[in-house]
Order: structure tokens, then sequence, then C-alpha cells
């Protein structure tokens, strides 16, 4: 394609294309990138300083001193280590059930196979909302304590989808080969086909992790303990305080008295919550894509 | 017969790991999913929270008295006005936009730059709807907000973008394209790989200039899994479509100021279920946009079957 692409002299449309394409593009990299590149300027600069107004693409005052406020906060670090709890417990729990559960359901031979997928699917497309979830995690005593982090989202049937297609190009002979050896499902599983599936555990684990750690709305609504609050939650309940025009006063308040103002607070957790994000993300790119591309597609 | 029942109960001993598994994943779905459908019961009933899960199926029938309530209520037409007007914007807006990025990455011959490009553009879809409202709060303030103070720089006046109904709805659609759009491009640009390369090679000897080939080669392969995103992004109209969570855009960015363009069914529902205690009210509400989603899907895939021949099942 190319080598006919290089005989082929460049056209007028092709200079007005191209020009077109390259004109877009900057603009959605600038839109894409630029809001992280200001919150981590902001951040990272001297909040008394950034009250002044003007800073736009550097730091001007550099310091560290509103990441130190944001650790020694107490709320907000034990907010941090509650996300951080979940984020790990709750990633590694979704991955081990959704392997098994994905294992069993992708065997042709299971038998009451198509009613299982049945059940499942029809719970993609119809829900009973909110109420009467809240009532049956009340009911289940999930209510106010950690684990409404943990079980509910332990199992979704997207990620069911995902692993489900994977184990279908697992070849046949590999588990065959190992049956005639005697081995149990359960060895089978252990020891041909969890190591055969890395990227399918690093792509479930990813997925979760990430959604695990961006959670807020059950912190907001299932939980009303202040321990047990993520992060996730205290940054929408000061975002929610900026919303409001009295925070302003309050803002030049807290700059007047020489304190780290809530503007540099918030804008540090917020990046705080998106820099994990930014340092998984070459992983990402590498296993969500697949991921994608099989779960929403062929499922 | 008697042969063939022991079979079956042999053929499950056989497999009992992988019975064991999948019953778990069922058992699971069963409790999470299909039992709040159950819960349902509660928008005909008089429910009390105090009688438990159980109460649900105990209460006294009230027939259609909150759905006749709702469509009465005082807020109605504006919820209906914001929960429609909402959707079906977010949908038209939102849908052509991962598209024409995914066509325009796959005509981008710099291959650096349009790596570069890509990996900006779907890392917004990682980071939770809470950051992006805190960077709308950057962004958009009236006060500090880039946007405001470049306007002011240029001579204009300050806009009200998060206090005033008037730009709510272009907030949504905006940072719902912003926040999405990267995501949906990959699976477009997935197709756009998988077509024949000869067929443009043809196209190219016949002397067919780029935006032809787009049109005529591009656009036509990928029909079958625009199709399929369409059906799943019209199934999810009410929901937010392509561009992500309606309900925690409007929860997050909604205020006080500009409830009469953000306040949504879900909203409403939240409000009077979870801080007013009415529960069979606040159920009667989220299962009005339930069951349109439902019929939204089927119809959809039953439209797109006849007359294209592609659908989800």
């Amino acid at each position: 394609m190319t080598s006919i692409r290089n005989h082929i002299r460049r056209t007028r449309e092709d200079v007005v294309v191209d020009t077109t394409i390259y004109l877009l593009l900057a603009i959605v990299f600038f839109l894409c990138a630029y809001p992280f590149w200001y919150g981590l300027v902001l951040s990272l600069n001297d909040s008394l300083d950034t009250g002044r107004g003007g800073m736009y693409f550097w730091p001007r005052v550099w310091t560290l001193d509103n990441y130190m406020e944001f650790f020694r906060d107490a709320t907000w670090l034990r907010g941090f280590l509650i996300s951080v709890l979940r984020t790990v417990a709750g990633g590694s729990i979704t991955t081990l059930f959704t392997m098994l559960v994905s294992y069993g359901l992708s065997h042709e031979k299971l038998l009451f196979r198509k009613a299982y997928m049945a059940v499942i699917i029809f719970s993609m497309y119809f829900s009973g909302g909110l109420i009467p979830y809240y009532v049956l995690l009340k009911n289940l005593g999930l209510l106010n304590t950690f684990w409404v982090y943990i079980i509910p989202p332990s199992l979704n049937t997207f990620f069911i989808f995902i692993a489900i297609s994977f184990f279908n190009e697992i070849p046949e002979a590999l588990k065959e080969s190992a049956k005639l050896d005697g081995a149990t499902e359960m060895r089978i599983f252990r020891s041909i086909i969890l190591p055969v599936s890395l990227p399918l555990v690093v792509t479930i684990l990813l997925f979760s992790a990430v959604g695990q750690w961006n959670a807020w709305f059950d912190s907001a609504f299932f939980i009303s303990n202040k321990a047990l609050r993520t992060m996730g939650y205290l940054l929408m309940e000061t975002i929610n305080q900026a919303n409001v025009p009295s925070s302003a006063v309050a803002a030049a308040q807290a700059a007047a008295s020489g304190k780290v103002d809530p503007l540099a607070v918030r804008v540090t957790a917020m990046m705080i919550s998106v820099i994990p994000i930014l340092m998984i993300y070459p992983f990402l790119q590498r296993y969500f894509v697949t991921g994608l591309t099989i779960g929403s597609v062929k499922g | 017969m008697r042969e063939r029942k022991s079979s079956l109960w042999k053929r499950l001993w056989e497999q009992r790991y992988l019975q064991l598994f999948a019953l778990l994943g069922v058992a699971f779905i069963l409790v999470f999913y299909y039992t709040p459908m159950s819960g349902l019961l509660m928008a005909f009933k008089k429910y009390k929270i105090q009688t438990g899960y159980a109460g649900i199926f105990t209460a006294p029938w009230v027939g259609l008295k909150w759905f006749a309530e709702f469509v009465t209520d005082y807020n109605f037409n504006e919820l209906l006005r914001n929960t429609l007007g909402i959707s079906v914007l977010k949908m038209l807006f939102t849908f052509p936009v991962p598209l024409l990025l995914a066509v325009i990455l796959s005509e981008t011959r710099n291959k650096a730059v349009k790596r570069l490009v890509q990996t900006a553009s779907y890392l917004p879809y990682f980071i939770s709807w809470v950051v992006v409202a805190g960077f709308c709060l950057q962004f958009f303030t009236t006060q500090e907000g880039v946007v405001n103070k470049v306007i002011v720089a240029l001579g204009g006046e300050p806009r009200f973008f998060l206090s005033s109904p008037d730009y709510f709805w272009g907030l949504v659609i905006g940072t719902g394209i912003w926040k999405e759009m990267g995501w949906w491009a990959i699976i477009f640009l997935a197709a756009i790989t998988g077509v024949d390369p000869s067929l443009y090679e043809a196209a190219m000897i016949d002397g067919a200039g780029r935006i032809r080939r787009i049109r005529h080669i591009t656009l036509p392969s990928i029909a079958p899994t625009v199709t399929v995103v369409l059906i799943l992004a019209i199934g999810n109209l009410l929901g937010g479509g392509l561009g992500g969570s309606t309900f925690e855009q409007c929860y997050l960015l909604g205020n006080t100021a500009n409830r009469a363009a953000s306040d949504i069914f879900q909203t409403y529902s939240f409000r009077i279920g979870l801080s007013e205690g009415r529960y069979s009210y606040a159920t009667a509400i989220g299962m009005i946009q339930s069951v349109v989603s439902v019929i939204l899907v089927f119809s959809t895939n039953a439209v797109s079957k006849s007359t294209t021949g592609h659908g989800l099942f």
C-alpha cells in the first residue's frame, strides 16, 4: 500500500485532507491533555502564588506542600487508604471470582449452559433500579460496612463475556491432554488454564482496579459512617462545596490566613486520584484494547 | 429411561467443579441482579422499609397510584423535558464524534502523531466523573475558570457556565464527548484496521481520492460495527448513550442554580427515595426508565436486523 502511495503524486485533495487532519488532531490532543497538565501545574505550585492568577502552563513557585498537606490531613489520608484497600482487595477478588465462573461457563459440554447464559444475558438488559438494590443491600447487612465496596462489584457480566471469549480461544487439545493424564478440573484450571490466561487476568485486574479506585457512588449512598468514606467520595464532597457561591469567600479567607486554600487541596486530591492511573496507563493500553474489542463487539 | 437419568447424574458428577463455578456465578447474578428486579413490585405497593425485603411481597397493593402521582407531580414536565432532551441531544452529538475521530486517526500517516493523539484521547475515559467535575470547576467557574478568563481577556463578559440552566445541557454533552470519544474510537478504529487493504489499492488505481475512499470504502466496511455500537448506544439512551453516565453528570454538575435544566428522572428518584425515604414512589420513577430502556434495546435490535441484517442478538 505504501509503495503505491509513494509513486502517486500528492494531489491538492491530499494536502487539504492532511492539513485538516493534523489541525483536528492538534485540537483533540490539546483538549484531552491540557486539563491534566493544568491540574498538575496547580497542584505543584505554591497555593498563595496560585491565587495571584495568570499561571497556565508551568508552575511559578514549585512546592510539594499541597501533597504534604493532603497526606497530613487525617480525613484525606484515611479516605486515600480506604481507596487503596478497596482497590487491592476488590480488584483481586473480582478477578478470581470472574475467572472461576467464566471458566465453568466457557465449557461447551457444561450441562444447562444455555440456561445459565440466558440468566446472565437477560440481567444485562433489565435492572431493578437503585431503590430495590438499596433495600437488598440493607437486608443483606451490607450497608455501612466495608464489604459493600467488595462484594456487589465482585462479578459483572461484562467481565464474564470477556473471560468466556478468552477461554474459548484456548486450544481444546491443551485441556484434553491433561484430562488423559487424570488431572481434575481444579488442577487443569490451576496448572494449565491460569498460566496461559495471564493477559486475561491482567485485563480484568486492571479494569476492576480502576473501577474500584474511581468509585464514589457506593460511598455516597450506601455508607454513612464517616470512617469508611473513600477518597472519591471526599473529593466529590469538596467539589460540591466549591460549587456553591459562599466558597469563594472561604477560599479568600483561607488564602489571607496563610493556610493552604481549599482549591489547592482539591486540585491535589484530583491529581492524587489521577496519578496512579497515569502510572499504570501503559499497561492499561496494552491490555484493555483487546478486552474492549472482544467484550463489547462479541458480547 | 432410568439409564438416561443415571447418565445425567453421572455427567453432572464428572463436571462437578465446572458446575460449582458456574452455579456460584449464577447464584450471585440471581441475588444481586434478579432480587432487585423482584423488588420492582414495591412500585405497585405501599412499602415500608422497616418490614425488610420480605415486606415488599406482603405490603398492600396500591395499583398504579405512584405512577399516577409522578405523572401529575409538579416537577414532571421539567423532569421529562430534561431526561429526554439530554438523552436525545447527547445521542445526536456524542455518536458521530468517535466515528470521526477513528476515521481521522486511520488517515493519519505519521504513526507517532497518531499514537500520541490516540493515547491522549482515551485517557479521560479512565478517570472518574468526580475528577471531570473537578476539571469543570477549574475551567468553567465564573471567577477563576480558565475559559472565562480567556473570554474576559478577549473582551467578553464572563458566563455562568456552572450555575445557569442555559449552559447545563451543553456542559453535559461537551464533557460526555470529552470523556468517552477516545474510548469508542478504539472500537471503530479496530474495525477500520480490519478492512481489506486491496480495496483501497483498487480504488486508488481507479483514481478515487481520500474523501471518496473514506466514503465508499471505509464507512461501508465498518457499517456492521457502527450498527452494533449504535444499538448499544440507543439501548443506553436514557443512561447516556456513548456519552457516559448521564446520572453521574447530572448529579455531580447539577446544583440548585441549574436544577431547572439538570434534574432528571434518576436524580429525582434518588432524592425522593434515599433522602426523603419514599421508596415505593422512587421505585416507580426508576422503573419507568428501566422499562423504556428495555423496549429501546429490543426494538432497535429488531429494526436493525430487518433493515441491515446486523444485530446484537
